[in-house]
């Protein structure tokens, strides 16, 4: 019984992450028709500057919460300028243009990723624990920072997902997914939902970025590995679709952590891949998907 | 577009020919050979670009030709003929398979299941002990009295498939492909199946690249699963942004160039990354059309003179 409540937990932790990532990649697709694969430098970008300024706010004497609590404010500030900056000179162009957006994307991720071990170095770092102490839920269990990782991206996953059923900023993003000639000829703005829809995916993925930095260890190429998991996941639940790419998430966290117990990693990623092929070979669109 | 001169193009492939023959140091044989194989497989990457889709499973084909070309050097003591063959074959059977599943989603599902099958091929082959695990396999040589003429094979069987790609491009069957990218229900109307079509060009296409992969395996002489991340699709779309996609002959302008320039960025860790990357985006953002378009436009307002070969 322990064993199933540990996996559960497990799958929780990986899965809250990936629910971040992959409703940005999703929104990201849904607004502008992109596939974005430079998502995973944002992230990584996010996680890389919280590293970086929480050691050096420590040294001019700030206490470890204030420290994290600003570098999580920069990383942000400065994930979204970096979004800005790709819209405006880069995707902005590419918009609706899947193959030659993707091209670009691809591009930039390498572009990005080469950056970053330049001005980062290539060198893994470690933060120091933000909250001490372990929990103990039903005989499974995780260190409080984790649980306290997991409720806040939750949290983050759940606002996000009523604001687009809600808001009127989510439905106008609804309607731009669904038909963006219609959505205008309903006199929505198209250019400036556009970016809101992606500036929103950004802060996803940095957010995402942003929370794992304490709990993991941060290298420049962080990105990758998260972007082909959330790529899964989105293939898996539809491109586009909210509640697909949360139940893709999940199902890919629950993989991961079952599969990486009874075998191990590799098998896991390689069920992942298996799993794919089958709902694809039922569903090409992914299992919320309808086109 | 303007009728390239046929003769200038024969000539130039004699000079390449000859040239890699006479090639006497290490480095020079290398870097033609390397040159060569990327020329094909942008060649091969653009083939399936025909029918609209990016195939980032063309680096995990590539693996597959390596991997059994490797295997029948090494363990069957094959011909190299035989082992190029099977390499290919290998490639191009199961391309055939995954593409009969895969290529039933377009698009962006197609491009990331591809690219997730390219990731997948790579732990596999690094979980299997019997071609090397994470090590890869070594002592993948051409024979013996082959190796001197090993650049003029390579360079002899690439383009032989340059042009066998070009015919086929220019072949009905060709035309079909270009029409499903236009509009492929339009070609479902006229009775033409659009899924089998798509996989036999998938199927072409890896066979190709397989090739590539199986003379790349020789060249090396040495291979591991780290050989055949998706980042070398990423490069070869590189090569295909930066030539031009208009034309086959913008793949081979565009790798030619890259993989010559990017010598000076070899050996400097990160700027590799940064290379390629500055590439296909200045080639994205400022070349709409790749190299192979600006020559076109330049030499558009003086045409050449059609037959005359210099």
């Amino acid at each position: 019984m322990d064993i199933y409540v540990q996996l559960l937990v497990n799958s929780l932790q990986i899965g809250a992450v990936y629910v971040l990532f992959s409703l940005g990649l999703t929104l990201i697709f849904g607004v502008m028709r992109i596939v974005n694969f430079a998502h995973g430098e944002f992230f990584a970008l996010a996680a890389l500057l919280v590293a970086v300024a929480v050691p050096w706010l420590i040294d001019f004497g700030a206490p470890l919460p204030v420290a994290y609590g600003l570098a999580f404010l920069g990383a942000l500030a400065g994930v979204l300028v970096l979004g800005k900056i790709l819209y405006e000179f880069a995707f902005r162009r590419f918009q609706r243009d899947m193959i030659g957006s993707f091209v670009l994307s691809v591009g930039l991720a390498l572009l990005l990723q080469g950056l970053y071990i330049e001005i980062f170095s290539s060198a893994s770092r470690k933060l120091p624990t933000l909250i001490e102490g372990t929990l103990r839920i039903l005989g499974g269990a995780i260190t409080t920072q984790r649980l306290v990782l997991c409720v806040i991206a939750l949290l983050v996953a759940a606002g996000m997902y009523w604001a687009i059923a809600s808001t009127r900023l989510g439905k106008a993003l609804r309607a731009v997914s669904e038909d963006h000639e219609a959505a205008m000829l309903q006199g929505i703005p198209y250019r400036r939902i556009a970016l809101s829809g992606f500036l929103i995916g950004t802060l996803l993925a940095a957010v995402a970025g942003a929370l794992l930095a304490p709990v993991v260890v941060i290298g420049p190429v962080i990105g990758s590995s998260y972007l082909i998991k959330g790529f899964i996941a989105v293939v898996i639940g539809g491109l586009g679709s909210i509640p697909g790419a949360i139940i893709g998430s999940i199902l890919i966290a629950v993989i991961e952590s079952v599969g990486g117990y009874y075998f191990d990693p590799s098998l896991a990623t390689i069920a992942m891949f298996v799993m794919v092929m089958v709902v694809l070979l039922v569903r090409p669109a992914g299992i919320m998907g309808n086109g | 577009m303007a009728k390239l001169p046929r003769a200038l193009l024969v000539a130039a492939s004699l000079c390449a020919v000859i040239g890699s023959y006479f090639s006497g140091s290490d480095f020079a044989a290398n870097l033609i050979i390397w040159v060569a194989i990327n020329v094909l497989m942008t060649a091969s990457f653009r083939f399936v670009l025909l029918i609209g889709e990016l195939n980032f499973a063309m680096a995990g084909f590539v693996g597959i030709g390596a991997y059994a070309g490797g295997i029948a050097t090494t363990m069957y003591h094959l011909p190299l003929a035989l082992a190029l063959l099977l390499g290919a074959a290998a490639a191009g059977l199961i391309s055939l398979v995954v593409g009969f599943v895969t290529l039933r989603a377009k698009g962006a599902y197609f491009l990331l299941v591809s690219f997730a099958f390219t990731e997948v091929l790579r732990l596999i082959y690094s979980k299997v002990d019997v071609i090397g695990g994470n090590s890869g396999m070594i002592g993948i040589f051409p024979p013996a009295y082959l190796a001197r003429f090993y650049p003029a094979i390579v360079v002899l069987v690439v383009l032989f498939f340059l042009f066998v790609l070009y015919r086929m491009e220019r072949s009905d069957f060709g035309k079909i492909l270009v029409a499903i990218r236009n509009n492929d229900d339009l070609v479902q109307t006229v009775g033409i199946d659009v899924h089998l079509t798509k996989v036999w060009c998938l199927g072409i296409a890896s066979f190709v690249t397989g090739i590539c992969g199986a003379l790349l395996a020789h060249a090396n002489n040495v291979i591991s699963p780290g050989d055949f991340s998706f980042l070398v699709a990423v490069y070869t779309l590189a090569y295909l942004k930066v030539g031009g996609e208009s034309h086959i002959l913008g793949a081979v302008l565009g790798a030619i160039v890259l993989t010559l320039l990017a010598q000076y960025a070899l050996g400097f860790g990160a700027y590799e990354h940064i290379f390629y990357g500055a590439a296909i985006v200045i080639g994205v953002l400022l070349l709409p059309d790749g190299l192979f378009g600006l020559a076109q436009r330049m030499l558009s307002g003086r045409r050449w003179p059609e037959g005359s070969g210099s």
